[in-house]
């Protein structure tokens, strides 16, 4: 009966609880930011936001975060390449191996990262002789981010990979193409969508990454310190203030990828 | 479009002797396994300049992975692959200058009509406006001038075949391959595409392969036919060749529906049950007391309710009208033939007589005739009707065969 007249008592009652539901858990925390970040006036914010060591935190975070997302996107176009195009013993066991660090707490990554390449690490002990100290250095956070975010890209790219018709790459050869050509005028076109989508996630991954930063950098303010570790810095030392200014920068920044790839998911997927 | 025509007719003769250009593509002995399976065994077939060939068989027969390895996508184990004279088994695909219209098209979904067509001249790196007056001009050819600019998604599946057959025409191949062209389209689309691309292929004079499971489709398409069985070419020839003279049993039946009696050779004749038809068999391919089958097409049985046939249709048996079906175009008999009846056909000048003595289960068999409206209006019949059966063309195959000696027929 309530059908009849058009009026479904369940669906007003259950949008009203999905939505008290998330208040506490996701927009509240996200809003006191904004209501905080601005409490003290936008002149306070301004310069909390434009302190030198704040500006360098920013730079040093979207500048690794660069460098590992296009290592980690072309990486990951090989990488599905490889393993979408030709089957070999244990092409299983790679794909699993490539998509573990997503399943590796990020703390245990950079500790890894430093046993491996600490001045007393596996291989870090034969380059100190050489003088050469990979860790605490903006290298170290690079390695960091393409550890944590390595299997992103792939995990976009591959699935497209595996989807797109063998055909289109084989009429490319009987018309005259050489592999590279095909590659470039076929296969990389039908990617666009995967590869823009693939390197937005890893990038928006890698500038929140606070984990494995903070074992791998050493966490020294205007020479390893990324935006995160900033924010935690602050905080300690009790500028709230400082602290929010950027979350809020990196809040927005999330806001802007994640609106990129829901809004522009027609674009980025066109056929 | 006859600027296109002349280029394509220029580019297929190159520089070739004129024997030599006589046959584009030449298979010869090609087999091919997968792991253990044999898919291609000894395959050699020539295609003629300007020739469209046509390899029919049932879906798994082998048909795609020939022209695969015509192409180059696939390697033959053994055998050769000559284009034009030239050896071109150890050349990878780009090097062979072959067209493939692949099943599914495979346009490129994110080039435009005009960029699939130019695709082959821009990576052999020609000039702009080489590329624009070719496209031009094979937009005109397909008659796809206004949809130039239009993404493959948004082409009808006719017209996106255009597209295929226009891209591969831009760079001139030797010889272009058609895998199962029509199979996506609905029936409609599919007669009238056909004679679309018949014509396409006669103006642009490259000669073609097709590959179909369609027997009416190979009929009308093929300049000959090649039939495909397991990886075997069972015949190959024109179309009224292998329709009408049969080199096996298999493609009696795969082309078109047949009636299928067995009988042995005896004293020159054939003996089919009790039945003897002195046909003029080969008598080096048979031998005396060799089991044989006789293969007729439903069209080649005449009948008749009185003893006399038609001239030049032998008189074989009398039977009875079992059952009568409309098919469309024309009528369906079955008749249980009746060899105990004591009718015969008046012998007449036919070569064709026949015996009563011993009725066989054989000749208890039923055959299926048809017979156009005209005569199906002329003669009435009814279901139990006995009625004398002739025919005008049969073929005798011997029983065993696979690869039969050749086909022995007679008229
Ligand atoms: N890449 C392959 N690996 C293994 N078997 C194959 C492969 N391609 C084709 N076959 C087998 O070879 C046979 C012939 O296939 P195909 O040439 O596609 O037949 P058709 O085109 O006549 O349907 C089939 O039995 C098929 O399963
Ligand atoms: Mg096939």
């Amino acid at each position: 009966m309530r059908h009849v007249r058009g009026f479904d008592v369940a669906r007003p009652l259950s949008i009203g609880m999905l939505v008290f539901m998330m208040l506490p858990l996701v927009f509240l925390p996200l809003a006191s930011i904004f209501i905080f970040g601005t409490s003290n006036g936008l002149g306070n914010f301004w310069a909390a936001l434009t302190a030198p060591e704040a500006i360098f935190a920013l730079k040093l975070s979207m500048a690794t975060s660069f460098w590992a997302t296009l290592f980690n996107v072309l990486f990951g176009l090989f990488a599905a390449y490889v393993l979408s195009r030709y089957n070999f013993l244990g092409r299983n066991a790679l794909i699993v191996t490539i998509s573990l660090p997503t399943a590796i707490p990020t703390a245990v990554a950079g500790f890894a990262l430093l046993l491996l390449w600490g001045p007393y690490g596996t291989l870090g002990r034969f380059l100190r002789p050489q003088g050469i100290q990979i860790m605490f250095t903006a290298g170290a956070i690079i390695l960091a981010n393409i550890f944590v975010t390595f299997p992103l890209a792939f995990g976009v790219i591959k699935p497209v990979f595996d989807t797109m018709s063998r055909s289109l790459e084989e009429a490319s050869a009987t018309i005259g193409a050489t592999r590279v050509q095909t590659f470039w005028h076929v296969t990389l076109p039908s990617l666009r969508g995967a590869i823009v989508s693939g390197a937005l996630l890893t990038f928006a991954r890698a500038v929140g990454e606070f984990g494995s930063t903070i074992l791998v950098s050493g966490n020294l303010a205007g020479r390893t310190q990324t935006a995160p570790l900033y924010i935690f810095a602050k905080f300690n030392e009790g500028q709230i203030e400082a602290a929010n200014a950027i979350a809020i920068v990196l809040a927005l920044f999330s806001f802007l990828i994640f609106s990129v790839l829901f809004f522009a998911r027609d674009w980025l997927d066109v056929d | 479009m006859a600027q296109v025509a002349r280029m394509m007719k220029q580019s297929v003769t190159p520089d070739f002797k004129e024997s030599v250009s006589q046959t584009a593509a030449s298979v010869v002995g090609v087999s091919k396994f997968f792991g253990k399976t044999v898919v291609l065994e000894n395959i050699s077939f020539d295609v003629a300049e300007g020739e469209a060939l046509v390899l029919l068989g049932a879906s798994g027969s082998g048909k795609t992975t020939i022209l695969r390895i015509i192409a180059g996508l696939e390697q033959p184990y053994t055998g050769k692959i000559m284009l034009h004279g030239k050896d071109v088994t150890e050349l990878p695909a780009r090097e062979r200058g072959v067209g493939v219209i692949f099943q599914s098209y495979a346009l490129f979904p994110k080039m435009t009509v005009e960029k699939n067509i130019g695709y082959g001249l821009r990576i052999r790196k020609r000039s702009r406006k080489q590329i624009k007056q070719t496209v031009n001009e094979l937009l005109s050819l397909v008659q796809l001038e206004e949809h130039r600019k239009k993404y493959p998604s948004q082409l009808s599946g006719g017209q996106q075949q255009r597209v295929a057959i226009a891209r591969t025409l831009a760079y001139k191949p030797e010889v272009l391959l058609f895998d199962e062209p029509f199979g996506a389209l609905d029936a409609q689309t599919r007669v009238h595409l056909r004679r679309e691309i018949r014509a396409l292929l006669r103006k642009v004079n490259v000669p073609a392969i097709f590959i179909t499971h369609d027997q009416e489709e190979a009929l009308e398409l093929g300049d000959r036919i090649a039939v495909i069985r397991l990886g075997h070419i069972d015949q190959i020839g024109t179309p009224s060749e292998v329709y009408n003279n049969p080199a096996t049993e298999y493609v009696a039946t795969f082309l078109g529906a047949a009636n299928i009696l067995e009988g042995t050779i005896h004293n020159g004749h054939v003996e089919v049950g009790s039945v003897q038809i002195p046909a003029r068999i080969d008598v080096a391919k048979f031998s005396e007391g060799q089991s044989v089958k006789l293969i007729f097409r439903p069209e080649d049985v005449s009948v008749s309710k009185t003893q006399t046939l038609p001239s030049g249709h032998a008189c074989l048996l009398s039977g009875i009208v079992e059952e009568i079906s409309f098919v469309g175009a024309y009528e369906r008999l079955r008749i249980r033939l009746d060899p105990g009846g004591s009718a015969a056909c008046d012998a007449g000048d036919t070569p064709y007589y026949l015996t009563t003595e011993t009725p066989e289960s054989q000749t208890a068999k039923p055959i299926i005739a048809t017979r156009p409206k005209p005569e199906s209006m002329a003669t009435k019949l009814r279901q139990g009707d006995r009625v004398f059966i002739g025919l005008t063309s049969f073929t005798i195959l011997p029983s065993d065969s696979r690869a039969s000696p050749g086909p022995d027929s007679s008229k």
